[in-house]
């Protein structure tokens, strides 16, 4: 935790130097890194498979907008926005009291199909098909809307999440969610209300996603349906399954692995002339990596690193036992 | 004190439980036997209220048990333990136990968002685990643990939620025997600790001659004996059906 925060600050203090662009990465990870750490609330600590993240994303944005727009700050925009889709995630996650698994799954997809409608049909609120332009707002009364102002936000805003959901995990609701993800029925058995506590799940991760949404509607100043559509969800899925299903670090590095790759490969198109072809290419990576990911390696790349941290360390401790081994045989 | 009058529970034509009465008082521990097939795990699961029966009463204190969901029971201060536990899950043992004391209402809720609660760890583990043979355990996750030890976790699980009807299904079925009279052993040091009734489903004789203060004998889904412990090992028609015509 100390790292975390060692890492937040330090990044921090390094953004005056970085770019406009380096400021852009940097804030786009870290707010998809916030988006992720609510989907693994989710599905990796509660066992509640959900394809709409996206649109909950998109929920989040427009509240915030409308919020900014009506001339509310932005801090109070962004816990409005938070408040908005944890409501709109307890409705979506209604029928996982009844529903377990893939069929919940096949739910939450058709909540996301139903929320983009009404992102087009909800004219007063999201302006329909042309979307919501949202207008900078102040943060906590200061000017911070730009492009390093608000990196700065999304870093100590993800630090609170990191430490809030780290806590939450070891309360009693905590381990409610983890006992229901291993098996509902025990869960009951033991006496623990399981459609409350999946109810508080959605209400928790939602209220995240809805913080995340609000921001990704603030930095890119507009909110518009085609944004929040299913490839969205399933880039938010991509995400939390490459880094770590169940690993509050996974959803980080799986963040920054699916906002950078498309970049990287962006970069890797330009250099070679042929950007529109690699772009394509982009969503089949991420298939390709969810089927080898869920093949060889469930506990995504947090679980990897670990793996290979101990096999590059083994050889040192071989060595540590050898010569404690020379050691007793040097008395004997 | 609990009073069940009448229960019956079928299961299509099968008649699993015919118009069973039973009573247990404040801080008495009840053996429940019985052959194979008796009913005495379907009459149990009915107190608990994982079936609910097509006639007859259970009361509770007063309050009728019937159609209660187990948390609603858990609040009610009925607890369970089950024949097969749970086995395959990350949470620690101190977790399970955790769980259970949250279950009564009590527990920590939300105040461990901000306390590291060490203290209370500790507390919970001397309470609950050390009496259990489990307090070397406390940091293992479920799944990482043997049969028995995993049954006693149940039993730590279902005491942290300090029930005053405790229900144990079996709870030394599938038990070495040196830790199966550990266990018995334990139960009644619950019961003199904590005052609660324990109402006790078991195969082996020998732990319930030796734990139980009365013993309810079942057969074929009725109540064939009600008495105590010497009661039942003369009386003529437990031993018929035990052991055949004599």
């Amino acid at each position: 935790m100390l790292i975390l925060i060692c890492v937040a600050v330090a990044t921090i203090v390094v953004l005056p130097a970085l770019g406009r662009y380096g400021a852009y990465i940097v804030y786009a990870v870290t707010i998809a890194a916030i988006g992720a750490l609510a989907l693994n609330l989710l599905i990796g600590y509660c066992g509640q498979i959900s394809f709409c993240h996206g649109a909950l994303l998109g929920v989040g944005a427009y509240a915030a907008g409308n919020f900014g727009n009506a001339g509310q700050d932005m801090s109070i925009s962004l816990l409005a926005a938070g408040v908005v889709t944890a409501l709109v995630s307890v409705l979506v996650g209604l029928p996982a009291l009844r529903l377990r698994g893939l069929y919940f799954a096949i739910a939450t997809l058709a909540a996301q199909f139903i929320l983009e409608f009404l992102f087009r049909l909800l004219e007063p609120l999201t302006h329909g098909v042309a979307g919501l332009m949202i207008k900078p707002a102040p943060f906590l009364g200061m000017d911070l809307s730009n492009d390093r102002g608000y990196a700065a936000i999304s870093i100590v805003i993800l630090v609170a999440s990191l430490i809030g959901v780290s806590r939450l995990l070891r309360t009693d609701l905590g381990r409610r969610f983890i006992l229901i993800r291993d098996s509902e029925m025990v869960a009951r058995g033991m006496g623990v209300n399981v459609a409350l506590t999946k109810l508080w799940a959605f209400a928790i991760s939602g209220f995240l996603t809805g913080i995340a949404g609000g921001l990704l509607g603030f930095t890119t100043r507009i909110a518009a349906p085609e944004a929040f559509e299913i490839a969205l969800s399933v880039d938010y899925v991509a995400m939390i399954i490459v880094g770590g299903l169940g690993s509050l670090p996974g959803a980080l590095i799986g963040a920054g692995f699916v906002v950078l790759l498309p970049e990287a490969v962006q970069r890797f198109g330009e250099s070679l002339g042929a950007a529109t072809q690699t772009s394509a290419i982009r969503e089949m990576v991420f298939g390709l990596l969810i089927i080898v990911f869920m093949i060889y390696e469930p506990r995504g790349l947090y679980a990897l690193g670990g793996r290979l941290a101990r096999r590059l360390r083994a050889p040192f401790r071989r060595a540590g036992a050898a010569s404690q081994l020379a050691k007793s045989e040097g008395v004997n | 004190m609990l009073m069940a009058r009448g229960v019956t529970i079928r299961f299509g034509g099968v008649v699993a439980v015919g118009g069973m009465d039973m009573d247990v008082h404040p801080g008495e521990i009840v053996g429940l036997i019985g052959p194979n097939g008796a009913g005495k795990t379907t009459f149990v699961n009915a107190i608990s209220g994982t079936y609910v029966p097509n006639a007859g009463s259970i009361r509770w204190q007063d309050e009728d048990l019937v159609g209660r969901t187990p948390n609603r029971l858990a609040r009610m201060g009925v607890g369970r333990t089950f024949q097969n536990v749970a086995s395959l899950s990350d949470l620690t043992v101190l977790d399970i136990v955790k769980v259970g004391r949250s279950v009564r209402g009590a527990g920590g809720g939300l105040r461990d968002l901000f306390a590291s609660g060490r203290r209370q760890d500790d507390e919970l583990a001397q309470k609950y685990l050390e009496p259990l043979g489990l307090a070397d355990h406390r940091n293992t996750p479920l799944q990482m643990l043997s049969y028995g030890h995993r049954k006693a976790v149940d039993i730590a699980r279902a005491l942290a939620g300090e029930p005053d009807l405790l229900l144990l299904d079996e709870p030394v079925a599938g038990v070495a025997p040196a830790e199966a009279f550990a266990l018995a052993g334990f139960v009644k040091k619950i019961r003199d600790l904590m005052g609660c009734a324990v109402v006790m489903v078991e195969h082996k004789m020998d732990i319930v001659m030796c734990t139980c203060d009365r013993i309810v004998v079942m057969a074929g889904g009725v109540k064939i004996f009600d008495g105590s412990c010497a009661g039942a090992q003369s009386d003529p028609e437990v031993r018929r059906v035990y052991l055949g015509h004599a």
